[in-house]
């Protein structure tokens, strides 16, 4: 697995920023035409009073009215008129672009370490419940109005970001010095998230206000505020703050990343575990301590999903922490391109919301979107092989790959010729079958002996 | 880490073969302990978990929650043993389970069509649609050398979309309708053994597919000629390619294997075992897909020993589910983690050792 990390960080650097660039929006453009088709084939299926008529078979949905609601719908219709810029679908989008870049940079700060966290989602359920608890239990000595918000955000974000922290250094501990694959134990440990913050709700943190699974609101003060006059209204759960702070971690990871020395042993290690170790790196240490600011800034994202946009902590968290996976895959795990990505993706959250109001189709539309978003750009080769044949971006691809790509080239005709000495070689193939047939039997053999153990 | 020590495959085995026997050893001494606790203080926790962990329909329930743990697990194994990670395995669980669902509902439940109940059609539904599902991430991996483990995540994302997406399309709702589930075969005379008669020969037709596939993927894996090259494939490609078997065609056949056996686990659990079929949040598979990830490299690899592990895991369930069941003042959201503590001790155990050399490696044939 580790091989696979290197090979494709080693072909994400090699490709240059501008490929790198035209593959995403290329994936995103491959994805919505997916999604097209999907939306209109589904609509033959579904029921309603007027579609489109194609020999006798109904298709209800309309693949651009989707399209229309969702990416326009999500800034607020701005074609329309009574157009307002600051309105509450485009707050929403912000919302959760916001949050979108905390959950981004936790899994491409991991994923530049050369480690995938999936884990991101139960570390921002474990910080926000760690923010909430915190703030409540603060406002309990700290001074209310603004002296109280100046002290409590500050310990509530610092809260969520220790307890994320934490709970991220669990897979990094495992991964060091356990051997246990990160993939698999931060996945499980999305499900222990959840059962342990439900767990510690219902034994001491459940608002007794409420029959919902949910703490007791934080003070009004706590949550984070608005600029006044300039910013959106107080009820759209958005703050400029809140965005302008997201987008100042953004630059400092970064920043951390390009230009300390600590930022390129993590970069190197990431790409090149061998030289890291060889050039003084430990490793182990790097695994944890890359895990921990990945799950610190998961838990961030999770402080200010409790304190701007709800006041408190709810066991229904939304899928932030799996959205954020589709982001830093989009933005190629560079901190900067996720503030671009996390924009998109809060306009397609936002949008989901627009789709369920103005038309019938299922906003879980979206959760597939994601899905092809991240399947595309897993898969430069495609868009580069379709670039070859219709003659498009050649000199891009070619520049891309390095002489690799023009090798293969070359040697097209001759894979041909390969084939038929393939062909040729079929009697004699037998031959070297055996020998595969007997390292076959070792390596069965071998399973059997350890199975029967 | 690599620097400092690099252990030969044969010191890698020992350890491995050592931190296994030592989880063995350590769970069964476990067990010993809480057995005789049990005996001896019937009141205790111990005594009540005994007395639930030895009643006959927490075994019965056990076999069929191993269903779509132990199908996805020897399907995991062929596409990993061929050198393709297939961590879409859940997307596939989802995506056999719900279109098999979806399928017989279509078709009308408790109806039969070519005289074949319309379960079974939707069991082969579910079947295809894993299939397809397979053969689409074979492709992407394949075809287009798409890291795997994003491809398979995006697998899984889009079948966590896809589901509840066509259930609210047809049934308004991220959930589906219930279309019942399969009745018991009952064998008759075997039916009536001792200790085993009802629980192998008096059961739903899933845990005959689970059983027949464990040892079908043994035989495949093991006993035969592709068995071997799926084996090939993931060690040493080249020298399968040299010995003149097409690596991609291997590949693809394993990954499609893994789609088939997905399919059979997750359709079987859902017509089974649910009847209906969860879509929202992480759905009703419920990251068995994972879990079976974690069974076959506790199982190093063995279709036998992944059928075993899965007992381990499908245990857990049922014991936390019969726990909850029985109303005991437990904390019911942290005994539903026990599973997945427990697949993270697993893989801390025997974690380190276990890829095939060259699994996520794409192969080009024209390199040398």
């Amino acid at each position: 697995m580790r091989e696979s990390i290197e090979q494709l960080l080693d072909r994400l650097i090699h490709a240059s920023a501008v490929e790198r660039v035209a593959v995403s929006i290329a994936a995103l453009l491959a994805s919505i035409l997916v999604g097209a088709v999907l939306v209109f084939v589904s609509g033959g299926f579904a029921s309603c009073r007027t579609g489109l008529d194609i020999v006798g078979w109904t298709f209800c949905y309309n693949p651009m009215q989707v399209y229309y609601e969702l990416f326009l719908g999500a800034l607020g219709h701005p074609l329309e008129p009574g157009f307002h810029p600051l309105n509450f679908n485009l707050a929403t989008t912000l919302q959760q672009t916001t949050l979108l870049v905390f959950t981004g940079l936790s899994v491409a700060v991991a994923f530049r370490a050369g480690l995938f966290n999936i884990g991101t989602q139960g570390q921002l359920v474990v910080g926000g419940l760690a923010t909430a608890v915190t703030v409540l239990y603060a406002a309990a000595i700290v001074p209310g109005g603004f002296v109280g918000t100046i002290v409590l955000i500050p310990i509530g974000v610092l809260a969520g970001a220790i307890a994320g922290g934490l709970y991220g250094a669990i897979p990094g501990a495992l991964k060091a010095y356990g051997g246990a694959n990160e993939v698999i134990t931060t996945i499980m440990l999305n499900f222990v998230a959840v059962g342990l913050t439900s767990t510690l709700l219902s034994w001491q943190f459940q608002d007794p206000n409420s029959a919902n699974p949910q703490t007791a609101p934080v003070p009004e003060y706590a949550e984070i505020p608005n600029i006044p006059f300039i910013g959106f209204g107080g009820r759209m759960n958005f703050s400029m703050l809140a965005l302008g702070f997201a987008i100042v971690l953004m630059i400092v990871i970064a920043w951390l990343l390009a230009r300390t020395s600590f930022g390129y042993e993590l970069r190197i290690s990431g790409v090149q575990p061998l030289a890291a170790a060889y050039g003084g790196v430990d490793d182990k240490r790097m695994t944890v301590t890359s895990m921990t600011l990945s799950g610190a800034l998961g838990g961030i994202g999770g402080a200010f999903w409790v304190l701007m946009v709800h006041g408190r902590w709810l066991e229904n968290v939304p899928a932030l922490g799996f959205d954020g996976i589709a982001v830093s895959i989009l933005a190629g795990n560079n901190p900067l391109g996720v503030g671009a990505a996390a924009f998109l993706f809060g306009v397609l959250q936002s949008g989901s919301r627009s789709i369920s109001t103005g038309t019938a189709v299922p906003p879980e539309l979206v959760g597939i979107l994601s899905g092809l978003i991240i399947l595309f750009v897993a898969m430069p080769e495609f868009f580069r092989m379709i670039g070859m044949r219709y003659g498009i971006g050649q000199k891009k691809a070619v520049r891309a790959d390095g002489g690799a790509r023009v090798a293969t080239d070359e040697e097209s005709p001759n894979g041909g010729n390969r084939t038929s000495v393939d062909d040729g070689d079929q009697p004699a193939a037998d031959d070297g079958n055996q020998t595969v047939a007997a390292d076959g039997d070792q390596t069965a053999a071998d399973n059997g002996g350890e199975g029967d153990d | 880490m690599e620097i400092k020590q690099q252990p030969t495959t044969a010191v890698r085995a020992m350890i491995d073969r050592l931190s296994r026997r030592m989880i063995i050893t350590g769970a069964g001494a476990l067990a010993v302990v809480w057995i005789v606790a049990g005996f001896l203080f019937p009141d205790s926790w111990a005594g009540v978990l005994l007395g639930i962990a030895a009643s006959p329909s927490t075994h019965t329930a056990t076999l069929r929650l191993a269903v779509p743990i132990a199908l996805a697990a020897i399907g995991g194994i062929f596409a990993e043993k061929s050198g393709v990670i297939n961590i879409g395995i859940e997307g596939l669980l989802i995506v056999s389970a719900f279109s098999a669902i979806i399928v017989t509902f279509w078709l009308g439940s408790g109806e039969s069509t070519l005289a074949l109940s319309h379960h079974w059609w939707g069991l082969f539904a579910g079947v295809v649609a894993s299939t397809l599902f397979a053969l689409l991430f074979a492709v992407v991996c394949i075809e287009f050398k798409a890291d795997q483990i994003i491809a398979g995540l995006a697998v899984w994302l889009i079948a966590l979309g896809l589901a509840p997406f066509v259930s609210r399309i047809v049934f308004d709702s991220p959930n589906t309708g219930n279309v019942g589930t399969f009745d018991n075969v009952t064998i008759p005379l075997l039916s009536e053994l001792p200790f085993v008669g009802y629980l192998l020969f008096d059961t739903p037709p899933q845990v005959y597919l689970m059983l027949g596939s464990a040892a079908a993927g043994w035989y495949l894996l093991t006993q035969t000629s592709f068995g071997r090259w799926v084996i090939a494939s993931g060690e040493n490609p080249k020298a399968l390619d040299t010995a003149g078997v097409d690596v991609r065609k291997v590949r693809y056949t394993a990954v499609l294997l893994s789609g088939v056996f997905a399919g059979l686990g997750g359709a079987g659990f859902a017509l089974g075992q649910l009847g209906t079929f969860a879509g929202g949040g992480e759905t009703d598979i419920q990251g068995r897909g994972f879990i079976a990830i974690a069974t076959y490299l506790f199982a190093n690899y063995h279709p036998l020993g992944a059928l075993g592990g899965s007992f381990l895991f499908a245990g857990l369930d049922a014991l936390q589910i019969r726990l909850q069941a029985a109303g005991y003042a437990v904390p019911t959201e942290l005994i539903r983690t026990i599973p997945y503590v427990t697949v993270i001790v697993v893989l801390v155990f025997v974690g380190r050792t276990t890829l095939p050399d060259a699994a996520g490696e794409n192969y080009e044939s024209g390199e040398d």
